[in-house]
């Protein structure tokens, strides 16, 4: 696939890396040329100096062979001009911009056919905090993501000291949990990835990726010592895009949220459009506030500043001041496996949700969904299981997967099943299926349809 | 610096190298000449060490990427390597007695510099021949560039080495990726060489001589399968044919890919293909007016003289086709000045590339108009481009680099003992690529009468000059290797 790329920022860069080493020819467009020297030092990818929305440029990066634009540059008017010109001057089947105005955004009727023709929009930051409210249904995971419409979830957390499974091994802990449907699909300890198999310890602050039926989530939490009732209280630090959207969505959901801003004429707005929410004006970082509003029966601390040095800063002040927990939003992928290490319990990453948004749209078809993990270096993604496909009416042990890929569970019209070696898949299940990125293109032509499909 | 994974990389290319003296192994079944085992020989020792190589280091985990010192490294490792096990042929056979001279010829092979220490050509056998010639198409567009375009296994760190063979100041990818990218220059390559050597067999050559001519023109290499090279043929037609391909191969390929591809605007507009072309025309008149004057006494034959040697000199071929230590001293000063300008960025030429001098000239420009505007915002543009700072830094650099190795090299030849105008010229002809200097080492002889520590000098030489100064140079600082 021939795919543009217009904007070499964190987004673009991360979408561009994980396409091009699969085998796809990718074009990057930015007008910062020190920005695509860092990419072209990276990445096996063609870089252009210029604006995206320039058909000039487009034009030199071959717009009408390309099969895909994704426009994600900071700008919504550029991103926006990007697929119309992508439009109307090839036959590109797939535009995906990147939109960040909520009022541009909540009017699809902009991105229907007739106009724009924007095949998906993404805010990153919206995306974020939908991620973040999934998460805190469930205070004692770090991650959740959703499979088959939430009906299968993905769930990582970290290994606590008094969790009763420690230094057991897997194949002990299947018999611990009698028949229960848990499956640990990867381990990480410090930096490294660990693929678990019957043999593997679990120690101490290892992060671990459990597949469990929706239902079982809660059970499978407290069975790793990490059960917590829902929310009721929040407080937010920030007081924009972002903290806006979260405090609507939680206030929603019934929980008292109070957010706290630093600008006074940001308050102001901030108090028009919420309404049961307390909107405080000050410095999130600051103890006497914090204290003055109780942060010690806070259920949940979430720093979604612009700053995420003071993200950091505040969530650790506010778990010290005793939060219960605390999130931090981050943008740089750098920091993502040095959070869960000084004690924040979990993280919102507008980049990575974009990321995950944008690759689950390119695997559309016979992928389902997927998105990326640990930055990048492992995916998960549901798949249909095609009559023809290699994985079909094969017990998954006679499978050749490639090394570090684990079959996360299969779901058989309402019946979700958490394979074993033995379980056979069927043709129309769908898979979920857990894989290192080195392994993804060999994954991928398992998954492919056998010629005579179509025969 | 992962070793392991640099020796990895170096085996599958040694094991490809040698897999290339099949072609020459071809030739010598057919004609016969007893250097079969020879070149058998050298290609199961090189494939052989390679395939050693490539399995005895297999890194751990699939390593992702190069670094850049990893890539400085392996271009210039690998070089070294295709010259000394190039050398086998000579060795196992016999032609060349001692491993000096064998490296010195590889190297010159190579490097598409040309300069030779085989006195009597007419007595080698074809097979060795044709992989003296094959050595310099291969070097030519650049060894490891093929390897790029052919080995999976260097797709992704591609780039580091792509940066640090291709000639020129700035390295544009074709198509977005390295290896294609490398796919496409080498199609060119050979589409290009093609219609040579279709045109040369047109002119009488035989195939052998077109295939080895061939080789040797679109490498701007300048090896010949005879003493008196292109002279040999005594043919207007092929000295045309060669002179028009010599100045094909020193434009950048790029431009000719975009010709190929129906873009002639980028073609015909490229301001460095009008400097190069300038040059060489203003040159050619030149010379062939001077020639008329004190040496012809024939007009068409001055200007055929004069249009093939500035095309061969300006190219850094090294073909000749007159000994042109005999002409006037006008016409030879300019031949020297020409070895120092050689042919386009991203061409198979070699030299500083005119690409370097337009742009330097235009800033010397820039600085005058500036004494006389001191408010004045000058940059150095390119067509409608302008130039970066750090990209002129870089030229600049490359520039004196390039000279000082010239005075340094030409300071330790002329303490060998050879006169002034070998120890300066020889240096010149070799960083260059060139191939024939003056004195010793002009038209009429050979670099055989080179001491043994200046064939060693005049070897590195050629490679800084291939490899464009910084990748060799660079790991020669103290600084590169600390950790």
């Amino acid at each position: 696939m021939r795919i543009i790329i217009i904007g070499a920022g964190e987004i673009g860069y991360n979408i561009a890396d994980i396409l091009s080493k699969e085998a796809n020819d990718v074009v990057i467009i930015d007008r910062n040329e020190e920005q695509l020297k860092m990419v072209s030092e990276n990445l096996d990818v063609q870089t252009i100096v210029g604006s995206g929305s320039s058909p000039e440029v487009l034009k030199k990066a071959s717009l009408d062979n390309s099969d895909m634009v994704v426009a994600v540059t900071d700008s919504d008017e550029t991103n926006i001009v990007a697929c119309l010109l992508a439009a109307t001057q090839s036959r590109a089947p797939l535009r995906i911009a990147r939109i960040r105005n909520p009022e541009l955004n909540g009017n699809s009727a902009l991105f229907s056919k007739n106009h724009i023709n924007v095949d998906l929009s993404i805010n990153p930051e919206r995306e974020a905090v939908k991620n973040a409210v999934n998460l805190m249904e469930f205070p004692g995971a770090s991650e959740i993501i959703d499979f088959a419409r939430g009906r299968v979830k993905l769930v990582g957390f970290n290994v606590g000291a008094g969790c009763t499974v420690l230094g057991k091994k897997l194949r002990e802990i299947r018999e611990m949990t009698g028949g229960k449907k848990v499956l640990i699909v990867s381990i990480t300890r410090g930096e490294k990835l660990i693929v678990p198999i019957g043999d593997s310890v679990i120690k101490e602050n290892d992060y671990m990726f459990t597949v469990a039926e929706s239902t079982e989530v809660r059970n499978t939490l407290r069975f790793f010592g990490k059960d917590m009732d829902p929310p009721r209280k929040a407080i937010i630090m920030g007081g924009g895009i972002m903290g806006l959207m979260l405090s609507e969505l939680l206030e929603k959901k019934g929980i008292a949220v109070k957010i706290i801003e630093k600008r006074q004429g940001r308050c102001e707005t901030l108090s028009s459009r919420l309404n049961r929410v307390v909107v405080l004006h000050g410095d999130g970082t600051g103890q006497e506030l914090l204290k003055e509003e109780n942060i010690q029966d806070t259920d949940y601390f979430i720093a979604v500043t612009n700053d995420e040095g003071a993200n950091i800063l505040g969530a650790l002040l506010a778990k010290q001041l005793g939060a219960k927990k605390v999130i931090s939003r981050i943008n740089r992928a750098d920091y993502a496996h040095i959070i869960p290490t000084v004690g924040i319990d979990g993280v919102i990453n507008p980049r990575h949700a974009a990321i995950s948004k944008i690759l689950h749209y390119i695997r559309k078809g016979k992928i389902i969904s997927a998105t990326p993990l640990y930055d990048e270096r492992a995916e998960i993604f549901e798949v249909v299981a095609l009559p023809t496909s290699e994985i079909t009416n094969k017990s998954l042990k006679n499978i050749k997967f490639p090394r570090g890929t684990i079959v996360g569970a299969i779901l058989r019209e309402d019946e979700v099943i958490i394979p074993g070696g033995d379980s056979v898949v069927v043709s129309g299940d769908h898979v979920i299926i857990f894989t290192l990125r080195s392994a993804i293109t060999q994954v991928e032509k398992i998954l492919t349809v056998k010629p005579d499909y179509f025969g | 610096m992962n070793i392991k994974h640099i020796c990895h990389i170096l085996g599958a290319f040694l094991f490809f190298l040698g897999l290339t003296i099949l072609l020459p192994i071809g030739c010598s079944v057919y004609f016969r000449e007893g250097d079969f085992k020879a070149l058998l020989l050298s290609l199961v020792i090189t494939s052989a060490t390679g395939a050693l190589f490539y399995f005895f280091f297999k890194p751990r985990e699939e390593q992702i990427s190069l670094t850049h010192k990893e890539g400085f490294v392996i271009v210039t490792a690998g070089w070294i390597l295709a010259a000394a096990f190039g050398s086998l042929p000579y060795l196992l056979y016999g032609a060349l007695p001692t491993f000096v001279d064998a490296f010195f010829e590889s190297m010159s092979g190579f490097t598409t510099t040309g300069a030779s220490v085989i006195a009597n050509i007419e007595s080698i056998p074809h097979g060795i021949l044709l992989w003296r010639s094959l050595t310099q198409w291969l070097g030519g567009m650049g060894i490891i560039v093929l390897s790029i375009a052919i080995l999976p296994i260097l797709g992704v760190g591609g780039m580091q080495l792509y940066r640090a063979e291709l000639p020129g100041p700035v390295k544009d990818k074709l198509k977005p990726r390295i290896a294609e990218t490398a796919r496409v220059l080498w199609i060119v390559y050979v589409i290009i060489s093609t219609v040579e050597f279709v045109l040369l067999l047109f002119g009488g050559m035989s195939v052998f001589d077109s295939l080895c001519h061939t080789f040797t023109t679109m490498a701007t290499g300048g090896f010949s399968t005879s003493d008196s090279s292109i002279a040999h043929f005594h043919s207007a037609y092929i000295d045309a044919v060669i002179t028009v391909f010599m100045l094909t191969a020193g434009i950048n390929f790029s431009l000719h890919y975009s010709l190929l591809t129906g873009n002639f605007e980028t073609f015909f507009r490229n301001r460095e293909l009008r400097f190069f072309l300038a040059v060489a025309l203003v040159g050619m008149i030149l010379i062939t007016i001077n020639l008329r004057l004190n040496f012809f006494n024939d007009m068409m034959k001055s200007f055929r003289i004069a249009s093939f040697q500035v095309a061969s000199i300006i190219t850094t071929t090294g073909f000749t086709t007159d000994n042109f230590a005999n002409w006037p001293a006008l016409s030879k000063i300019i031949l020297l000045l020409l070895m120092f300008a050689g042919g386009s960025a991203g061409s198979t030429g070699g030299g500083i590339k005119c690409l370097r001098i337009l742009l330097i000239i235009k800033h010397g420009y820039g600085e005058l108009y500036r004494l006389v505007h001191p408010h004045a915002v000058t940059t150095v543009k390119l067509g409608k481009e302008i130039v970066p700072a750090e990209i002129m830094g870089s030229i600049w650099g490359f520039f004196i680099l390039y000279l000082s190795v010239t005075v340094i090299a030409t300071l330790i030849m002329s303490l060998l003992g050879v006169d002034m105008m070998t120890a300066f010229s020889s240096v010149a002809a070799t960083i260059g690529n060139i191939g024939p200097g003056f004195g010793m080492v002009g038209p009429a002889s050979t670099y055989a009468e080179i001491p043994y520590c200046g064939k060693w000098i005049l070897s590195f030489c050629m490679l800084v000059g291939r490899l464009e100064i910084y990748t060799v140079i660079v790991l020669l600082i103290p600084e590169f290797w600390r950790k």
